[in-house]
């Protein structure tokens, strides 16, 4: 579905991705760990059209990386950005509302609405606080909105950048079975960025291991749980902020 | 087929999963171990200068040379405490070869031995039988491993008398016999002597391994047992027999390119020939962690054969063996150096390297090396008993450092001309 082949991304003067090659098959939910700064972020970037980037990204055959990002999110790819970054003063509804901003001109209402009641139904909380500012929601509760309005966009790939930051591990739990609930359901394919890596291997079928700019190991995420490399760069500090809650 | 989704892919998600691991064995390769870091700096270059498989001819080859110069651990990827396995063998050098395995590598050597088997016709329902010699304790480990992950009834080699194994193979109702085509040729002798008719064994396949199979003798083995031959490719260095198998419907033995990347060469030149050209199989691991290989040279002349096979398999096929480039041969499976033979023959005459004509035969099928140590008379001596017993220390010396069976006969300059 999404195949990238020696791409390099930089920022102003400093190159943060050196000729990266993956893959992401349908279906799958593959995640990127690594250090911070190794590139994680960035690759999710360089795939929205958000950062400059040069090599082929192909999506579904489609070359995309001379688009606009608002072309890739029309072709099916959402992001959900690291920190969240909803609109906070707005409300609930109208965040979710935004995320399909770009199907206004293309879909009925009708079937806008029939994708937000799945996203009620995914996270039955959003419904509760519909009217409420998304700002004054819990951090769960603001996970779930920016996951709901990657969603209103209706992506066939959905790119997740740190889900889990600053939440509780039970809240991360519960945000990662909703991903593999939506790819169980409804076939949606995911590449995942996590600083908690277990919890990302754990739920995800594939991983990558990125460090400084190039990626070094990928393999089954069974496979990169077991790595005792992988266990003693990414997984022991994480392991511990997470039963810690951090 | 054990694994469709990767032993059948298509070609253009074959070669981008080859490019995206090749980049990360290079980056690997390059950032943990000192030795391709040089070899990379040295020509100004970068993992980052691999953009396709093509690239990789512009990176320098590895021998065995270089493997024993970094003897024991300096090719290793990982630290020590990463590593399960250390692997040693003779090697084809003064120095053992090592080779280093992270638990990672064992499931993945364990899942292409598992997928050699499935290709050769062997299910979890067989009986299978390893006859291997003691010389070949690696391939010994490796088959018995791989037939066990797959879920089949293991005899493992029991170092039991010829007769027995044949006796073993009637009364256990053997499916699958694992030996060499040296042994195999044997058990057909021996068999023989023994008035066992294949019709007696419940035999239904052998897998046989270790040395290059010619056309006749594998239809003689057809023949003599009545069964199917399947055959593989495999070098210690690079997780021994489950590199490449035969699959029973086209020709040659697929390789597995979803973990080695093949390139053949110009001996000489060292310069990639045509595609289909014949030339030297140099291999660069793309999946293990503990021990990659960047364009290893294994020595071994043969061809890459593309397009599709019959099975369904999209993984180029490798043709025959047709010879080395170097002087390595084989004794009943056993690769050894001419300079190793010296070396040992060397030690027995305490310095002194006698003229010597060497040959590998088959007596009753079993390949023997037999030496001709030519009588100088340095060391000539009446005494019929010392000459015996230098003939006897060369033979066990060489039985016990490589693990080859050797007939030495001394010749007087006047029997050679």
């Amino acid at each position: 579905m999404l195949k990238i082949r020696n791409l390099y991304a930089y920022y102003g003067s400093v190159t943060a991705l050196s000729g990266v090659t993956c893959h992401v098959r349908p279906g799958e939910v593959v995640c990127l760990i690594g250090a911070n700064g190794a590139g994680k972020t960035t690759l999710l970037n360089a795939v929205c059209g958000l950062v400059r980037r040069e090599g082929q990204i192909v999506f579904d055959g489609r070359p995309i990386t001379g688009l606009t990002p608002e072309a890739i999110v029309a072709l099916g790819i959402s992001q959900v950005p690291e920190g969240r970054q909803l609109f906070a003063a707005m409300t609930v509804s109208e965040n979710l509302d935004l995320g399909a901003y770009l199907r206004h001109r293309r879909h009925s209402k009708e079937e806008i609405r029939r994708d937000l009641e799945r996203v009620f139904d995914l996270f039955p909380r959003l419904r509760d606080r519909l009217s409420q500012q998304a700002g004054t929601l819990s951090g769960g509760e603001q996970q779930m909105l920016a996951i709901g309005r990657a969603l209103m966009a209706r992506p066939r790939l959905l790119l997740m950048d740190e889900p889990s930051l600053g939440l509780a591990p039970k809240v991360v739990e519960d945000i990662l079975a909703t991903l593999l609930r939506l790819r169980r359901e409804g076939g949606l394919t995911i590449l995942l960025v996590e600083q908690n890596a277990r919890a990302a291997l754990k739920v995800a079928d594939r991983g990558y291991v990125l460090e400084t700019g190039r990626i070094i190991l990928s393999g089954p995420a069974a496979d990169l749980l077991q790595d005792r490399q992988v266990t003693r760069a990414y997984l022991g500090r994480d392991y511990k902020e997470f039963t810690e809650g951090r | 087929m054990r694994q469709p989704e990767f032993e059948a892919m298509e070609r253009e998600e074959l070669e981008l999963l080859q490019l995206e691991r090749l980049q990360s064995t290079l980056t690997r390769a390059y950032r943990q171990v000192k030795f391709y870091r040089h070899q990379f700096d040295r020509l100004g270059l970068r993992p980052e200068a691999v953009r396709s498989p093509a690239d990789l001819s512009r990176l320098p080859v590895t021998t065995r040379d270089d493997l024993s110069e970094n003897y024991p651990y300096g090719m290793f990827a990982v630290p020590l405490r990463d590593i399960v396995r250390i692997q040693s063998s003779p090697g084809t050098t003064q120095r053992p070869l090592v080779v280093g395995y992270a638990s990672q590598d064992v499931k993945l050597w364990l899942g292409l031995l598992a997928r050699l088997y499935a290709a050769s016709g062997v299910t979890p329902e067989d009986i299978l039988q390893i006859v291997l010699p003691p010389g070949l304790a690696n391939w010994r480990r490796d088959l018995q491993a791989g037939a066990e992950h797959l879920g089949a009834s293991v005899i493992p080699d029991a170092s039991l008398s010829f007769a027995k194994q044949l006796m073993v193979m009637r009364d256990y109702k053997t499916s699958i016999l694992v030996t060499t085509a040296s042994l195999a040729r044997h058990l057909l002798t021996v068999m023989e002597r023994m008035d066992l008719t294949a019709a007696a064994l419940s035999l239904r396949a052998a897998l046989l391994v270790a040395a290059p199979l010619a056309r006749e003798v594998r239809r003689e083995i057809e023949a003599g047992f009545q069964i199917r031959v399947a055959t593989a490719y495999g070098i210690t260095e690079v997780m021994g027999p489950g590199l490449a198998f035969s699959c029973g419907q086209g020709e040659g033995l697929h390789f597995s390119e979803d973990h080695f990347y093949p390139e053949i060469i110009d001996p000489e030149s060292r310069v990639p020939v045509p595609a289909g050209a014949p030339g030297e199989l140099v291999i660069t691991t793309l999946s293990t962690v503990a021990f990659p290989l960047v364009r290893f040279r294994s020595g071994d002349l043969t061809s890459l054969l593309a397009g599709p096979c019959p099975c369904g398999r999209s993984l180029v096929r490798l043709g025959e063996i047709t010879g080395r480039t170097d002087s390595i041969f084989s004794v009943g499976g056993i690769k050894v150096h001419p300079d190793q033979i010296e070396a040992l023959l060397q030690e027995v005459m305490e310095g002194f390297l006698p003229r010597y004509r060497r040959r590998v035969v088959a007596e009753e099928g079993l390949e023997v090396l037999e030496i001709d140590l030519i009588v100088a008379e340095i060391f000539f001596s009446d005494e019929i008993k010392a000459l015996e017993g230098l003939c006897r220390r060369a033979r066990r010396h060489l039985q016990e450092n490589l693990g080859i069976d050797a007939r030495i006969t001394l010749k007087e300059m006047a029997d050679v001309g």
